[in-house]
């Protein structure tokens, strides 16, 4: 065994500047403002129920494209994540490269939308939205962009309405739930999915994050903690820091009856990559879907490996279909500086190219 | 290393400035709170967390009980090693012992009763973390369980079942008589539910605890496999190395077919109990003439519907109006056509009014052939049934 080389002097230096980080960080933590969420400027266009259409006011000078861009959101955490922070915004990316961009914002369900189903969610909201959409801009279809299970909800949307489709992006979304190291699939296998729903109605969001956190404790729950304190002396790293924490623990109750439905179909029997998925009485075959596929994954991603997204190339009946591949994690793809300068562009990109 | 009264003399001076630096900032915050001043860092946490964080936001107050468990967990972590290094042991040694000291620690962890009751610093308390933060929820979903573990004579361990048994032995055991014999036998039902639901968090607490034993072991491994030039060199590189260990670890665990029976055991027998006492508490509601979660159920789902059926037919509303509004503007616009026909690409059909579009694309081309194969075969009436049935399908 090698060495290991501690001096006592050095330790308690370290100690001595850990607490010093501490205490001037603890100060800037007690004056931050509250934290908002979102930045980029937006009108409410449609609204329904919880859900709302939001459209993002585009920068000015920039020439905008045709076709209009949903953005369809997870119903797990909140969206915007896609919009954290001035210089951290996927959604002013998008804008500053010529996308009209929409989004959907599921809002915070409770018991009243319990027996909200997929049906309801991609036949019904998603489909609604991409008509009001339709109807503003006077098109036939529309350009989509769907994330981690909103990638899921859109492949479904796509496949069953092609008639309004242009392009669909997809980004950190699951297709194949069964990948040898998809660690949430792995630990709903033999869960009672109907006894979880028949008796907690809604699954809360607190059962979520307890999940999610999980996945990797010692990271999640504990070393980015201390990881915190180097960081916190510096103002700006603190609001930075609060706006994940705020985002982190800010998870809507799920639908009863989608989750159920989702738990079981993709996670338990793997219907994309398996067959017999039917949303509503209609089957979603992938293999039916023809419109150019954009399908986006992040190579460290600990919720979404990258096989499991990597699946939908060899499942999806369209000829035109790329792969694009980011050096990060599930994220890290919406956040980070390297994603900025990347991730949107590239999106934007490839979408003039088909628009 | 250095001597051992060396090492007393720096480890005082740096807790002086520990101390000094937080009654500072104590004072700054309110000058009116007396902070107590403790021999141990790791302990005098506790006192600067209620000095500083006492009136903050709920969300500062959250990201700072954090940073202040980890800090004190990292503190301990120091303190033990720099107690080893004071005793003059050299560095692998005391790292070596600090480790022997948390696999001590953890074997007597089994007769704990409660998360909470773990030492103020321990550090290998992060690896129950998951099983501490889930116990907490799942207090919150099922309260009654949380309660039968405070009757006299049971007992409360989170590692061991022990003598939980007798005490539950003998309520499961009394036969049901009389008029209230099925309310007494869904309560002892209830008790069997929790009795089962404890047993399966205890096996996941001792799987948990079995392989925290186990990281150490591999942490150990790990340190002596480790080349001179990946050694950590700091205390912070120390930490870092026993996450990363401690991470693979559980993963592997958490990836193991022994993990996901127990934890679906776990979440399983959760809401076997939790729904239990739900419908208890049903049936109480029902006998007071109050509205219970089943009549509730039972309206949500009927206005669902409702929602839906709605939907479906302003959608089809939409429809009727514009086609009538086009066969309207078709026959005004006959005669002027007549002189001067619109070029082609006006007549084709706009995009769908904002109306739920209905069924998708597939399914409409679908339901336009059987329509159009039915009428040709003059059975207008069986054409129209299938396309409203397409449509309910749709449930938007």
């Amino acid at each position: 065994m090698s060495n290991i080389p501690f001096r006592s002097d050095e330790l308690v230096n370290e100690l001595v500047q850990f607490n010093q980080n501490l205490s001037k960080g603890v100060k800037n933590l007690l004056e931050t403002e509250e934290i908002t969420s979102g930045v980029t400027p937006r009108e409410e266009v449609y609204a329904e129920d919880k859900l709302k259409l939001y459209r993002y006011q585009p920068s000015t000078g920039v020439v905008q494209g045709k076709t209009p861009l949903l953005i369809v959101y997870a119903l797990v955490n909140r969206p915007y994540m896609t919009d954290i922070q001035e210089n951290r915004s996927t959604i002013r990316s998008l804008l500053d490269h010529g996308q009209d961009v929409y989004l959907i914002d599921w809002g915070y369900p409770d018991r009243a939308d319990k027996y909200l189903t997929l049906d309801d969610y991609i036949n019904g909201y998603i489909d609604r939205c991409v008509d009001v959409i339709r109807e503003r801009h006077g098109v036939k279809k529309v350009n989509i962009l769907g994330i981690c299970q909103g990638g899921v909800f859109s492949l479904c949307y796509s496949t069953l309405h092609q008639d309004k489709v242009r392009n669909l992006v997809t980004m950190v979304t699951p297709v194949d739930c069964k990948t040898p190291d998809n660690m949430l699939s792995h630990w709903v296998q033999q869960m009672d999915i109907d006894a979880i729903v028949d008796a907690m109605g809604n699954l809360p969001g607190e059962m979520l994050n307890w999940t999610f956190l999980n996945l990797k404790p010692f990271q999640l729950m504990g070393q980015k903690y201390v990881s915190m304190v180097d960081i916190i002396s510096d103002e700006k790293n603190v609001k930075n820091f609060m706006r994940m924490e705020k985002w982190i623990f800010d998870s809507p109750d799920q639908a009863g009856e989608a989750f159920r439905q989702f738990i079981k179909d993709f996670f338990q029997q793997n219907k994309l990559v398996e067959g017999g998925l039917e949303i509503g009485g209609h089957a979603v075959d992938l293999k039916n879907l023809k419109v150019p596929v954009l399908n986006i994954y992040a190579e460290q991603d600990h919720l979404v490996p990258p096989d499991a997204s990597r699946a939908l190339k060899k499942l999806v009946g369209s000829k035109d279909y790329t792969e694009l591949s980011f050096p990060g994690g599930h994220i890290g793809i919406y956040v980070s500086g390297k994603a900025q300068k990347t991730v949107p562009p590239a999106i934007a990109d490839w979408l003039k190219k088909r628009s | 290393m250095s001597d051992s009264k060396s090492w007393t003399d720096q480890w005082f001076k740096a807790q002086q400035q520990f101390v000094d630096a937080w009654s500072d900032m104590a004072r700054a915050g309110d000058a009116r709170r007396q902070v107590p001043q403790t021999e141990l860092w790791s302990d005098g946490f506790e006192a600067w967390r209620k000095a500083v964080g006492g009136e903050s936001r709920p969300d500062v107050r959250e990201a700072l009980e954090k940073c202040f468990d980890m800090g004190r967990e990292y503190f301990s972590m120091a303190e033990r090693i720099g107690r080893n290094l004071a005793d003059g042991k050299e560095p692998r040694a005391a790292i070596h012992q600090w480790m022997e000291q948390l696999k001590q620690g953890l074997q007597q962890w089994s007769n704990l009763s409660g998360f909470d009751s773990v030492a103020t610093g321990d550090f290998m308390k992060q690896w129950f973390a998951p099983s501490k933060a889930w116990q907490q929820m799942a207090s919150q979903m099922a309260p009654m369980q949380q309660a039968l573990w405070q009757l006299p004579g049971m007992n409360t361990s989170v590692f061991n079942l022990g003598e939980a048994i007798d005490p539950l032995g003998r309520i499961l055991e009394a036969p049901g008589i009389g008029y209230f014999r099925e309310p007494q036998e869904k309560q002892q039902r209830g008790v069997q539910l929790a009795l089962e639901y404890h047993e399966a968090n205890i096996k996941f607490n001792q799987a948990f605890l079995r392989i925290a034993i186990e990281s150490i072991e591999g942490f150990q491994q790990r340190l002596l496999q480790i080349d001179s030039e990946a050694m950590p060199k700091t205390l912070r590189e120390l930490y870092d190395l026993w996450v990363e260990v401690s991470e693979t670890h559980y993963a592997e665990f958490a990836m193991s077919e022994e993990y996901q029976a127990l934890y679906g055991d776990m979440v399983n027998r959760l809401m076997v109990l939790k729904k239990h006492y739900h419908d208890i508490i049903d049936d109480q509601l029902r006998l007071m003439n109050m509205p219970n979660s089943r009549e509730v159920d039972t309206m949500q789902q009927r206005i669902q519907q409702l929602r839906r059926d709605n939907i479906a037919m302003k959608k089809e509303l939409a429809e009727i109006r514009a086609l009538l509004g086009k066969r309207g503007a078709a026959k005004a616009a006959k005669p002027a056509a007549r002189s001067a026909p619109a070029p082609k690409s006006a007549a084709e059909p706009a995009p769908a009014a904002t109306a739920n579009a209905g069924a998708p694309a597939v399914k409409r081309a679908v339901a336009k052939k059987a329509a159009a194969k039915k009428a040709a075969t003059k059975k207008p009436a069986a054409a129209k049934t299938k396309s409203a049935a397409t449509r309910s399908k749709t449930g938007a």
